[in-house]
């Protein structure tokens, strides 16, 4: 295999690391926006990083705890549950981070008008 | 639309996914969120300026492209994804290459966004500790006496 593929999978975990350390970021500073400067596009952003953080993790940790004793212990509710709650995390996540930063962007605008 | 009507339309139009359904409109909205995106970090780029805006500039890029081409094209199935298993239907090395691609687009995308907008709600910003100290400068019209 190509050099530079390998050092990308050797790496895969240290990537999905970048990925979360990166929301995480973005949740803390939609956090700090939301309280500093009472810019109401901060709320959104920070509830979206949180719900794309939560579904990453998911997908993240979900190989090393879902087994079949897991899956027998939560049901069948909670089986459908663990098919339909990453993706709309994912998709609710993406659109509170895009309204978000639309609501910001808009206060910044006007605020400096 | 009943299930006999549905199939009725099904056989007329071919096999493909009904414009209306879940997994036809996924795709769609990820596209649009890709390009707002972009467009919105550029307004908001104009606000700022150095290094923050590189970082938020480039982070979004890299998220535009791939929630804006890589994910739907995964969707829409152009893109083999990766089995565990190592079975494929096409270039096993296509598959693994496009995946790369994904992982490095979407995770450093996220982190620059992030450190980018991070840097713009000065997160980072701590308060010097050598606070300029304010000396009450003697005002010119002071009287001396």
């Amino acid at each position: 295999m190509n050099l530079l593929l390998e050092i990308v999978f050797e790496n895969g975990l240290l990537l999905d690391a970048f990925g979360i350390i990166g929301l995480g970021l973005l949740g803390l500073a939609a956090v700090k926006l939301t309280r500093r400067y009472q810019s109401w596009g901060g709320t959104m952003m920070a509830f979206g990083a949180v719900s794309l953080l939560v579904a990453r993790l998911y997908f993240l940790l979900s190989p090393h705890f879902v087994n079949s004793d897991f899956l027998a212990a939560i049901g069948p509710v909670g089986i459908s549950l663990t098919y339909a709650l990453p993706p709309l995390l994912l998709t609710f996540g993406l659109a509170g981070i895009v309204w978000g930063l639309w609501g910001h962007e808009r206060w910044l605008n006007q605020e400096t008008r | 639309m009943t299930y006999e009507k549905f199939v009725c339309w099904e056989m007329n139009y071919g096999n493909c996914l009904p414009l209306g359904s879940i997994e036809a409109i996924r795709p769609v909205f990820m596209i649009v969120m890709g390009i707002f995106l972009m467009v919105i970090a550029w307004r908001l780029c104009k606000c700022t300026a150095g290094w923050t805006a590189r970082l938020i500039a480039a982070g979004a890029l890299l998220l535009g492209v791939g929630y804006a081409v890589i994910l739907p094209l995964y969707d829409a199935g152009f893109i083999e994804r990766i089995s565990p298993a190592g079975r494929y239907h096409g270039s096993a090395a296509t598959a693994v290459a496009w995946h790369a691609v994904k992982l490095v687009a979407m995770n450093s995308g996220w982190l620059l966004f992030g450190l980018g907008l991070a840097m713009h709600a000065k997160v980072f910003a701590t308060p010097s500790p050598r606070r300029k100290t304010t000396s009450p400068a003697l005002s010119p019209h002071e009287s001396v006496a």
